[in-house]
């Protein structure tokens, strides 16, 4: 578990990051989000250890994080940087070296993923000859190559097409499945999708971090009601529930005492139904509540 | 799950990584093998235009004067000068004019107007020839009108003799030697400057390309820097090697044995001077490929370093003896002037023990200050550092 500990950096009169605390937790995918500027990236170089904090500390399992477990991390860089010159198996052998591997497993491991990603046809070919979206796939390679103890990317899916975004979290799952995994990204679908956790920054501040469920779920249980032809308006007479919005045959309701199958059978009552559903707030809309 | 360990030996593997990508440049390649041919050329062309064996046609007019080119031919100053002389048999002095016009002869020995002998040049005569004939005139006339008069010319030639003898003996062939102190020096300054710019350029590449940040996340930097400097010192040691065995290579097949055995220990310690001096300064290339934030950047953050190599350089070949007795003392300095004044004079070994203490341990302060600096200016990605705000990050 990476344990975030009052980060701060100050940047010469600014404070990229004030004060952050959050745990990243085993198994389990974490979201960081934040508007740009919002000191996503600074606190991710501060975790790998290639910047150092003007306050707080990063720690590993309870203990302060050294430099030897900060090496079997996995890391993406906001700035992709890898050799444009070099073949890019012998790439991905040389980072997998860097980390004590030996030469043979090295290659089997670098030949597994380049399968993975479908580039094994590929594997002699300079990185700069790639695609972008190619490369990415080697940068997240180079990620994973030496079995990280935990992950840290910065951004690992921006400019991917869906397919390539699926081949990336099947192998994230595969790959990471017991692992720490702090990931940031600007697609709130997608991490609304992936994560278990989120991590929430504004200003270089933490305003909302915890389970994506209870995230949502703050305050009552939102449902919607969609009537058959009729009118929902009778939702307003009900006790136990507050009416948050009525649109013709459609209502929106906070439960306030009666369960969810109560509201069922009070909306049979009153003509066929055609869909009663818990209404799961989106995140974008958690996003732009609490970055206001 | 996790089966990674950082790797000890992280370095070597940065060093591996350096040799291999260059040695597959053909730019590369190509560059050694040109500066190879170079010099075992110029070591063969330099052998056969010091005048060995050079062959002077002489034009003569009647035996006698045949004669004469021949004992010329066997006499001292031919020998001394390797120098030989052939004599060209013509018919009259018209014809021996003819030939010197023609240019098939050198120039002719034809008999004077007063019973002597008379040499002809086409515009000159060279001097070697001129001595040696003189001197075979005389020698050969002087015989016969002794032998006519009924002298022993070896009675009357007793006690005409002179020796030469110095004090303070100047070496053999000073001008091969001061060739080869040239060479020395050039092929230090070209190899420190391309495999000095080779360093700052893949350190910058590294922070440009950004893989530095995942590079230093994965090993400690210091590793980066010791890979760098141990990759790319054997190959320019390689090099130099490489150039120093063809160099002597060249020099024996043409029969310069002699010479290599002279100068054998001058290059001998041109290679341990060359090291020592090219560890000296890897790490400055690298510090000053880490100041850079873009390859363009090299030019002038390199540009102290550069000073560092062509102040000792301008000042050997424009001042004085002493001026370079003392440069050659300064540490680094010393491992460009030093091997330059063992090839061309004798040098104390207090002086040579001097060079080599003070860069060694020039070397050890060079290689710590740049370690600090380097490890503090390396992440630093945004705009080029100078030298004053990267001694202040490294005494942070």
């Amino acid at each position: 578990m990476i344990d975030v500990r009052n980060l701060s950096r100050q940047f010469g009169d600014h404070l990229a990051v004030d004060d952050v605390s959050f745990s990243v937790r085993p198994g389990r995918m974490t979201g960081f989000v934040g508007a740009n500027g919002a000191g996503k990236t600074t606190t991710m170089r501060m975790i790998m250890g290639v910047l150092a904090p003007t306050a707080g500390e990063v720690r590993w399992n309870g203990e302060p994080i050294t430099a030897d477990t900060r090496r079997t991390f996995g890391y993406m860089p906001e700035e992709r940087g890898l050799y444009p010159r070099m073949k890019i198996r012998d790439q991905l052998v040389y980072f997998a070296r860097l980390h004590g591997f030996s030469r043979t497993d090295a290659s089997s491991r670098a030949d597994d993923l380049l399968e993975h990603f479908g580039l094994v046809d590929r594997a002699d070919d300079l990185l700069d000859e790639l695609s972008l979206g190619n490369q990415q796939r080697i940068q997240i390679a180079a990620a994973l190559i030496h079995r990280p103890s935990a992950l840290v990317l910065d951004e690992p899916f921006s400019g991917l097409d869906p397919l390539a975004v699926d081949a990336m979290v099947d192998l994230l799952r595969r790959e990471a499945k017991d692992l720490p995994l702090l990931f940031s990204s600007h697609q709130l679908d997608l991490v609304e999708r992936l994560c278990d956790d989120l991590v929430i920054l504004s200003g270089g501040r933490l305003v909302a971090y915890g389970p994506v469920d209870e995230l949502r779920g703050q305050g009552a249980e939102r449902y919607r009601v969609v009537m058959d032809g009729s009118d929902a308006a009778w939702l307003r007479d009900v006790r136990g529930l507050e009416v948050r919005d009525v649109d013709g045959a459609t209502a929106l309701v906070d439960l306030d005492g009666i369960s969810p199958t109560d509201l069922t059978r009070a909306a049979l009552d009153h003509g066929p139904v055609v869909e009663v559903s818990r209404a799961r707030q989106p995140l974008s809309e958690i996003f732009r509540e609490v970055i206001r | 799950m996790s089966t990674s360990t950082p790797a000890r030996g992280a370095w070597r593997l940065v060093a591996e990584r350096e040799i291999t990508t260059r040695v597959r440049e053909k730019a590369f390649l190509i560059g050694v093998a040109v500066t190879v041919v170079l010099v075992a050329g110029a070591v063969v062309a330099a052998s056969l235009l010091s005048g060995r064996s050079s062959t002077e046609d002489i034009a003569v007019v009647g035996p006698e004067a045949a004669a004469i080119v021949q004992s010329a031919d066997d006499g001292p100053i031919a020998q001394g000068g390797d120098t030989s002389f052939e004599a060209v048999e013509v018919a009259s002095l018209t014809e021996a004019e003819r030939a010197l016009r023609d240019e098939r002869v050198d120039a002719a020995l034809v008999p004077g107007d007063d019973g002597g002998f008379r040499i002809i040049g086409l515009s000159s005569v060279d001097s070697t020839t001129e001595q040696a004939l003189t001197a075979a005139v005389s020698q050969t006339v002087l015989q016969a009108n002794a032998a006519a008069q009924d002298v022993d010319l070896d009675a009357l030639s007793a006690g005409t003799t002179t020796t030469t003898s110095v004090l303070e003996k100047s070496p053999e062939n000073e001008g091969a030697r001061t060739a080869v102190a040239t060479v020395m020096v050039v092929l230090f300054l070209l190899t420190v400057m391309i495999f000095g710019l080779q360093i700052a350029q893949s350190v910058t590449q590294e922070k440009e390309s950004r893989v530095v940040e995942i590079l230093a996340a994965a090993v400690p930097i210091r590793a980066l820097l010791w890979g760098k400097i141990a990759g790319n010192t054997v190959l320019a040691l390689g090099q130099v090697v490489l150039v120093v065995v063809a160099g002597v290579g060249a020099a024996l097949a043409v029969g310069e044995l002699p010479f290599v055995r002279d100068v054998g220990w001058s290059l001998v310690w041109f290679l341990v001077l060359f090291l020592l001096g090219f560890v000296a300064m890897a790490t400055l290339w690298a510090v000053a490929g880490s100041l850079a934030s873009r390859v363009q950047d090299i030019n002038s953050t390199t540009l102290p370093i550069q000073g560092l190599l062509f102040v000792p350089y301008f000042a050997v070949f424009a001042g004085n003896d002493s001026l370079t007795e003392v440069v050659s003392m300064v540490p680094i300095a010393a491992t460009m002037v030093m091997p330059m004044r063992l090839a061309t004079e004798t040098v104390p070994a207090w002086q040579l023990g001097v060079a080599i203490g003070g860069t060694i341990l020039a070397a050890v302060l060079l290689v710590r200050l740049g370690v600090r600096i380097y490890e503090r200016s390396l992440l630093r990605t945004g705009t080029k550092l100078g030298y004053r705000e990267a001694l202040s990050l490294a005494a942070d």
